[in-house]
């Protein structure tokens, strides 16, 4: 275990849903007096283990719905898997997207103690870290502005702000990132976020990463996996799982395009800084 | 030194999760306000227009003779509206949060402590409402003293309601509906704004209601200032400790499940 810092050993995970029509009261007390019910299971995880070395990153690929939010949520602790087992050596941060958790209705400066103290901070805590945010945000004209007259970019920039800040303060062993990076801000900010994500990312912090951002990983991480149905399709060398990722979706005509057309664009040094 | 550290530790979790239920039972008191005082008057319009609506068809309908009608009928649509509104605003407390649920690892109890907290804060402008009222009635004030040994367990049974409500919530898409027509049914069942005696029916009925002895308990202490009976206290304290600890367990039993159904 010393070396690393998550083991997972053969999770299964099963997710069971209700049609829609199912969760209502009336259907409920129906369906437990006559015992029939309408379900739909499906396999979101089948026996997928792995380990994360001290300080490594690693990649997790795959298209949507192939579970590796869910992966990561299980490992996170948010979900309980139906079988395996998750052993996590160290402190840990799950970050999922920005722009979630602001408050319409408050301040920026409301908003800022709110999502500070459920990320775990105390009064104290947030307080050293205020001005921070605030510069970093670049919004501080708006710092007794409600968050609803924002535009949606300037959401992105506080909440990012917020999280990054809260993260440096916890300092955690462990980070989980699920789509995490850029997004919604201007380029001098997507910039400046990427460079604090990387500042927290090397200093010895283990990652496990989702994106579908296949540069992002092929830059960042030592290993990836690549997910599909479920299951560990592939894992390796991070270039050689997004190659042979990027070749399987490639017949496709549309796609070969874009990809080559975002590969040109990688060769391009001002490009290549801000993605 | 074993015992010591694991009380140390539960007890800085516990400060961590009554910080945490403060801190969102701030941010949802402002949003609910406006960032005013005054919208702490619609907490209040509810049980008033009731008030002033009862007082007024009372003519029409004997209800019997009651000393301090006014005082009686205020206690009994104060307490209930805390429980009612409460109980109601718990339901969506995991499900209406899936945004946290979803992107953080958080504990849940917060949510709904965050709730609880809120709700004892509102209830002191209802307070208010009553002293106000007894002033106006140049009834004592003396008993509303007494009212805080009451308001705790009146706290703790609907703590344990809406630990109870918020979990069946994530399960059950329309459960605000089916309470909605149970608060009707028990608004009209439980003695508010009429009396019973032992020997009614309705009287045998409501010795099965918690909500009976709360309001009994309160009318007892803040408007005839006068001892409540031993059993009635019996069954305060019965009633508040086995639902608090039937809803949290419930509540905990359930709570893995949250993130996966919101």
């Amino acid at each position: 275990m010393e070396e690393y810092r998550i083991i997972v050993e053969n999770i299964s995970k099963k997710f069971v849903r209700d049609y829609s029509s199912q969760e209502t009261f009336l259907s409920k007390t129906l369906s437990f007096l006559f015992g029939k019910s309408h379900r739909v299971e499906f396999n979101a995880l089948n026996d997928v283990s792995l380990r994360l070395p001290k300080g490594k990153i690693l990649g997790v690929i795959g298209k949507n719905g192939e579970g590796k939010s869910t992966l990561l949520r299980i490992i996170a602790g948010i979900f309980k898997p139906d079988s395996g087992e998750v052993k996590i050596n160290g402190s840990m941060v799950y970050l999922a997207g920005f722009g979630q958790g602001l408050k319409q209705k408050l301040t920026m400066r409301e908003n800022i103690y709110l999502i500070g103290s459920i990320r775990g901070l105390d009064k104290k805590e947030i307080e050293s870290r205020f001005e921070e945010i605030v510069e970093f945000s670049g919004l501080r004209e708006y710092i007794d502005t409600k968050v609803y007259q924002f535009s949606a970019g300037m959401m992105t920039r506080l909440s990012f702000s917020i999280t990054i800040f809260c993260i440096a303060q916890k300092n955690p062993d462990i980070l989980l990132i699920d789509e995490a990076i850029g997004g919604g801000a201007d380029i001098t900010f997507q910039k400046k976020a990427l460079d604090k994500m990387e500042g927290l990312i090397n200093r010895g912090t283990s990652v496990i990463f989702v994106s579908h951002n296949l540069f992002q990983i092929e830059k960042y991480c030592d290993e990836a996996i690549w997910l599909k149905n479920g299951e560990i399709f592939m894992r390796g060398n991070s270039k050689e799982v997004v190659g042979a990722y990027v070749n399987a979706y490639s017949n496709d005509g549309n796609v070969k395009g874009y990809i080559e057309k975002k590969m040109s664009m990688k060769n391009k040094a001002a490009v290549k800084k801000v993605y | 030194m074993i015992l010591k550290t694991m009380f140390e530790k539960s007890w800085h979790q516990a400060g961590s999760v009554f910080r945490l239920s403060y801190s969102i039972a701030k941010a949802n008191f402002k949003i609910r306000n406006e960032g005013s005082y005054l919208g702490v008057f619609w907490y209040l319009l509810n049980p008033l227009a009731l008030f002033l609506i009862i007082l007024f068809v009372r003519k029409a309908i004997d209800m019997g003779d009651v000393p301090a009608y006014p005082a009686y009928l205020l206690v009994g649509l104060i307490m209930f509206n805390y429980f009612r509104s409460t109980t109601s605003a718990a339901i969506g407390d995991i499900s209406g949060n899936s945004n946290y649920i979803k992107s953080m690892k958080i504990s849940y109890e917060p949510l709904v402590f965050s709730r609880i907290i809120e709700s004892v804060f509102s209830h002191i402008f209802e307070i208010v409402l009553i002293i106000v009222l007894l002033i106006f009635f140049n009834e004592s004030l003396i008993g509303i003293l007494f009212y805080p040994f009451l308001f705790f367990f009146f706290v703790l049974f609907v703590s344990g309601v809406s630990f109870f409500l918020s979990t069946i919530g994530t399960f059950v898409s329309d459960l605000s509906n089916v309470w909605n027509v149970f608060m009707q049914f028990l608004f009209f069942t439980t003695p508010i704004f009429y009396v019973v005696n032992p020997g009614d029916s309705v009287y045998s009925a409501n010795l099965f209601n918690p909500m009976f002895y709360f309001l009994s308990v309160g009318r007892d202490i803040i408007v005839y200032r006068a001892f409540p009976e031993s059993w009635m206290i019996a069954a305060i304290v019965l009633f508040s400790c086995v639902t608090f600890f039937a809803g949290f367990v419930i509540f905990e039993k359930n709570k893995h499940k949250f993130a996966e159904r919101v």
